[in-house]
């Protein structure tokens, strides 16, 4: 048996560019065949304009590990679970789960595996949370003496015992998300897939959540999860994959990958009236890396996000940039970098605005 | 340490499974039992034009018949037509429900759920069409009940012929609608389609007249159709004392198209499942 759980070697997926559809940013990497010349063959196919999702993803997760992927809204994220639990077949490049091939040996994959994908609502609603995870079971191929002892206890587990007879719409998002996670856990597989599993959820919902999957590492599993938040990243993982674009761009565990930029420091400034072209100003600085600024809430505060390698020089220009027309610095820190750091580092852009 | 699945597949562990899924269906089928005004109204109102147009036609006293009596050898014209639409109305049904039921779960989130498991991907469409045939078997059967009650239609054929002929009409009814539900998951615009299939069948299956009412080409149309068979059989099975000799060639025709439609349903199923997994159409919504 290999000792890696996962294995991706150049997953690439493509899909078939939607159009009409407002949710690619002009500088999604939509590409067109050259030659698109209207035919006169109107009937043919159009030689269609793909999207690329996943742009060459390798991975190696280790038996055991919590590997985190990290990265923004539309990364590619879900896209790589998806194609590593069967739903998608990749473009091109190839992976193996638990040793055996997402294409060619489909069925063992899905053995192998525990998916939560879009929580709470891949359960059904009009089923109660016990019918759900009877269902499931038989679905895993769980014989039914086995089954039944399984689902009690996984009730235990998740604390619904109470409730496991009511209809999964009356539930809590968070009791949602439990079942559903139950779900993936029945058959006891040995790697769980876990896509943004806390989104959603209460802060104390999201706390409990993430205790639970260190948990289910001490007890043997490998998880790889995805999320967008950085702290949940850094918290839970053994090693992080930054995506962006379709690409992993940095691979690494939390400490190293923040130490990558340690000699760089993370000014954090608060400013209010902040206007573009001060970012701009700023920017030009020497010794300022790079900057992101964005508002917070409402109101008419701005956090900017500045790297540099010498605050010294830096602090004193930044002060005499802001310090105009209307433009007021309300506080100013420098602190530890994060993995958010590393990300704007790495992109030049905020992980999530 | 590490994690042992409890998973143990075989042949029954996949039975099982189909198993679930019947049940799934069938207990939520129960617990929103709106479907039963339903299976009490339909039946009435849908035919109820047609009668009263024929009614219109042959005079209250069935003065008028002579023409229906010579082209179908039947008197019994509400039996007639009741049971065309009849027939027509199960396919429908079929199309919005079976033919949807994949969109469905789609729609709901869990279509994917199910796909992430190791079970036959064809078993959720078989499986969640079984509590469907038990509830129109029903509706057949109420329906019947109520022309037999309401409008005094005399069923002087057999019902042993009668349930054969439903038994044998299942393939051809499902397998068009496990056709169906594959078109329906991969189009946007599906529902253009159920109606024009069900028109289809209205036109060329002579579900309210004779096909010998239809101009030639339309009747070839029809011999395409395996609900022009269901119909007929059905027709001479509950109204007629022709017994056996009356279905058989029916009968034959209707399993053939039944195999067919099978086929086709499941090659279409196999081809949606396939393009899914490349154009990723199934997970967006
Ligand atoms: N089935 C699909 N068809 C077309 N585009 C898709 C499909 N699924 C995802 N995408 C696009 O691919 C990109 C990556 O999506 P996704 O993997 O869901 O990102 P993430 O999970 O990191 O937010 C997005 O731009 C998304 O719109
Ligand atoms: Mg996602």
């Amino acid at each position: 048996m290999s000792d890696l759980a996962i294995e991706a070697k150049g997953l690439v997926k493509k899909f078939p560019a939607r159009a009409g559809t407002g949710d690619k940013q002009p500088t999604s990497p939509t590409s067109m065949p050259e030659n698109k010349k209207k035919r006169w063959q109107f009937w043919k196919k159009e030689p269609q304009a793909t999207f690329t999702a996943v742009d060459g993803v390798d991975l190696q997760i280790k038996r055991g590990e919590i590997f985190g992927l990290l990265g923004p809204n539309g990364a590619g994220k879900s896209t790589t679970i998806r194609m590593l639990c069967t739903l998608l077949e990749p473009t091109s490049g190839t992976a193996t789960v638990n040793g055996f091939d997402i294409v060619k040996q489909a069925n063992e994959v899905r053995r192998s595996l525990g998916t939560v994908l879009a929580g709470e609502r891949s359960i059904y609603w009009k089923l109660s949370g016990r019918e759900n995870l009877e269902y499931f079971a038989a679905l895993y191929h769980i014989p039914a003496a086995v089954a039944k002892k399984r689902v009690e206890e996984l009730i235990e587990r998740m604390e619904i015992k109470d409730r496991a007879n009511e209809l999964v719409e009356k539930y809590s998002t968070g009791m949602r998300q439990r079942i559903a996670i139950a779900k993936a856990l029945l058959a006891r597989p040995p790697i769980l897939l876990l896509d943004e599993p806390t989104l959603g959820l209460d802060p104390q919902a999201a706390r409990n959540l993430r205790e639970l999957i260190a948990t289910l590492k001490a007890e043997g599993h490998t998880i790889l999860l995805t999320t967008h938040y950085m702290e949940e990243a850094d918290q839970l993982s053994d090693r992080i994959g930054i995506i962006d674009t379709g690409k992993v761009i940095a691979l690494d565990t939390p400490e190293k990958l923040k130490a990558q930029i340690d000699q760089q420091e993370i000014i954090k400034l608060e400013v209010t009236g902040w206007q573009e072209y001060i970012g701009e100003k700023l920017r030009s600085i020497s010794e300022v890396g790079s900057l992101v600024a964005r508002q917070q809430g409402e109101a008419d505060l701005w956090e900017v996000n500045l790297q540099s390698n010498n605050s010294r020089a830096v602090l004193p220009k930044i002060v005499e940039h802001i310090g105009q027309n209307g433009t007021r610095l309300v506080n100013m820190n420098i602190v530890k970098p994060s993995l958010e750091d590393v990300f704007i580092q790495l992109t030049g852009k905020a992980l999530r605005d | 340490m590490n994690a042992t699945s409890l998973a143990i597949p075989s042949f029954t562990s996949d039975l099982r499974a189909f198993w679930a899924v019947v049940r799934r269906e069938w207990v939520i089928f129960v617990r929103y039992p709106s479907w039963i005004i339903s299976l009490l109204i339909w039946p009435i109102l849908f035919p109820m034009g047609y009668l009263l147009t024929a009614r219109a036609l042959s005079g209250v006293d069935g003065s008028g018949l002579t023409n229906f009596q010579n082209t179908t050898g039947l008197t019994e014209y509400v039996g007639y037509i009741a049971v065309g639409t009849m027939i027509w109305m199960w396919q429908n049904i079929v199309l919005w429900s079976v033919g949807y039921s994949l969109r469905n779960e789609q729609m709901r989130g869990t279509l994917e759920s199910n796909w992430l498991s190791p079970t036959w991907r064809f078993s959720y469409l078989l499986g969640s069409s079984v509590p469907q045939m038990v509830s129109m078997i029903t509706l057949l059967i109420v329906s019947g009940l109520e022309y037999a009650l309401l409008f005094g239609v005399k069923f002087n054929g057999s019902l042993l012929l009668t349930m054969l002929v439903i038994l044998a009409s299942i393939p051809a009814v499902y397998g068009l609608g496990f056709a169906f539900a594959s078109v329906v998951i991969t189009m946007k615009e599906a529902n253009a389609f159920v109606f024009l299939v069900r028109g289809i069948v209205m036109v060329f299956c002579g579900i309210t007249y004779p096909m010998a009412m239809l101009p030639g080409w339309m009747q070839s149309v029809g011999e395409w159709l395996p609900q022009t068979y269901i119909i007929h059989a059905m027709r001479s099975a509950a109204l007629s004392t022709d017994g056996f000799a009356g279905i058989s060639h029916d009968l034959a025709m209707i399993l053939i198209h039944g195999a067919a439609w099978l086929l086709i349903g499941y090659v279409m199923f196999v081809f949606m499942e396939r393009r899914a997994r490349q154009t990723g159409a199934i997970g967006q919504y």
